[in-house]
């Protein structure tokens, strides 16, 4: 079975925050949520500062420390290695998000889905269509738009990067772009100390 | 090279470190409330004294699931949470704290009013009810503090010493207030032992609280920002003068000077203030750290401090 991962290459990725758009759109993330964020960092002394941008995004972690903690057994991982959470089965505990050392986990407010974009408690068409696959206290996350990989496509965030600076794919395919780009430019993955085994990588 | 960006980011899309946010006031009380009412209950278990496991099992069984409750996103479906003992402490917990409550309300029927007689269960029966509720508050004693140090995220939390914190204080809790609570009902030699019991107890906690903050200033640089927010930063006044000189040393010099019921029971109160102080400090100053502490040397980022 397959194990999905991804790679950023912080060579290319310039912070234009189109993923974050793109996995708003795709996955009608409410206000104020992030499933994915590119973050920004500034350093240096004048006139030689610099800023370089460093997407992020949940791990999908091999030894996944949100699934280990969760009580009911919401979260689990899927036989290609995507951690999900299903929302029938949380109870909103939060012992995920302080589990997760990354900060990639939300618990959904119920005001998040009352209030609207607009904050005027009147949802657009959009969101009324959307906020259906959300129930209000439960835990979300990026879950690598499994809709998508199910009928063999990308991530939404990977399919609108342009600069390709996100690249998905079978980490266990040693040919796949994934994999030969982690060989070539020595993956590196966020936080090794934290032992989740993470299967996305960055390369520099 | 110097950093610009500020270290501590909140919710903006810039690198930093991030407060945790998740548990917060409510899961405090929740938390406090456990260890005193299940601290409370085990020293008066051992004294045989029924006024403070009373108090006790009322505490941790009212306040505790009250506000944990009042925490949880989905609270209709709280029961879900005894169901990965096997894998998550907040299970155990669950399950402990429901045998200290259950067996505990059963063996204090016994003890005032003859249950176990009346229904025919025998001597032995009742003793072994007694002991599964201490079990289960033993757990309860423990469990939040090693479902806190078992999260990697928080350098503050990922702690062996927190786990022993939360044993440490619930026992002074414990002893204090059976100390107040038992002022009339318990014998001058228990009281005396109850009182030098308190006095070590109050030592430890200090010597825990202060491994804590040595460890976590030099596990990561998170850690370090965390130690410091408590000690020089903003949560510095409440760390210094709440949990440690009113929370420890006020209430110790008071047990070393005086044994009159009101020294004790301002002991008692001072050390308990002290205790959820330190609880809800512990949440406040956790902070998530940046991703890049592995990452900084390989794509030549300066750390951030």
């Amino acid at each position: 079975m397959a194990r999905m991962g991804m790679v950023f290459d912080l060579k290319a990725c310039i912070g234009c925050n189109a993923c974050v758009v793109a996995c708003k759109q795709e996955n009608s993330v409410p206000d104020g949520v992030f499933f994915t964020r590119t973050l920004s960092y500034e350093y240096g002394e004048y006139p030689g500062v610099k800023r370089v941008y460093i997407p992020t995004i949940c791990n999908q972690c091999e030894d996944a420390p949100c699934e280990k903690v969760c009580p009911s057994g919401a979260t689990y991982t899927r036989a290609d290695g995507i951690v999900m959470v299903d929302r029938d089965k949380c109870i909103g505990c939060s012992s995920c998000a302080v589990a997760c050392p990354y900060d990639m986990r939300t618990m959904l407010d119920p005001s998040v889905l009352e209030k609207g974009l607009f904050g005027t408690g009147e949802l657009t068409p959009f969101e009324r269509d959307g906020y259906g696959r959300y129930t209000a206290g439960t835990a979300v996350k990026c879950d690598f738009c499994s809709q998508r990989v199910d009928a063999g496509l990308r991530p939404a965030c990977v399919e609108t990067c342009p600069t390709n600076a996100r690249i998905f794919g079978d980490l266990d395919d040693a040919n796949s772009a994934p994999s030969a780009l982690i060989r070539k430019r020595n993956g590196r993955q966020p936080l090794p100390e934290k032992g989740t085994k993470p299967k996305v990588y960055y390369v520099d | 090279m110097m950093q610009t960006s500020k270290p501590l980011v909140g919710n903006s899309f810039k690198l930093g470190y991030r407060f945790q946010r998740y548990w917060d006031t409510s899961m405090a009380i929740a938390f406090f409330s456990a260890e005193v009412g299940a601290g409370l209950f085990l020293v008066s278990f051992f004294l045989d004294h029924v006024p403070g496991m009373i108090v006790g099992l009322l505490v941790a069984g009212t306040l505790k699931p009250y506000f944990h409750l009042a925490h949880m996103g989905v609270p209709q479906k709280s029961w879900r949470a005894i169901l990965r003992p096997d894998r998550s402490w907040i299970s155990r917990g669950a399950l402990a704290v429901a045998l200290m409550i259950g067996c505990g309300v059963v063996y204090l029927l016994e003890r005032t009013y003859g249950l176990g007689s009346a229904i025919g269960l025998g001597p032995a029966v009742m003793t072994a009810v007694g002991y599964g509720a201490v079990i289960g508050a033993l757990v309860v004693v423990f469990y939040q503090g090693l479902a806190m140090a078992h999260s990697e995220s928080f350098t503050l939390w990922a702690n062996p010493l927190v786990p022993l914190s939360s044993g440490c204080y619930a026992f002074t809790a414990g002893s204090l207030l059976a100390l107040v609570i038992g002022s009339q009902s318990i014998s001058a030699e228990q009281l005396g032992m109850l009182r030098g019991l308190s006095i070590i107890l109050l030592l430890i906690d200090a010597c825990v609280l202060a491994g804590i903050v040595v460890i976590a200033r030099n596990k990561s640089p998170g850690g370090a920002f965390s130690v410091n927010l408590l000690l020089n930063g903003e949560y510095s006044s409440l760390f210094r003068y709440v949990v440690i000189f009113l929370g420890l040393l006020v209430p110790l010099v008071l047990l070393l000077v005086s044994q009159h019921f009101v020294a004790v029971s301002l002991a008692a109160l001072l050390m308990l203030s002290g205790f959820f102080c330190y609880r809800v400090l512990l949440f406040k100053a956790a902070v998530f750290e940046p991703i890049t502490h592995d990452l900084a040397g390989s794509i030549g980022l300066p750390r951030i401090s």
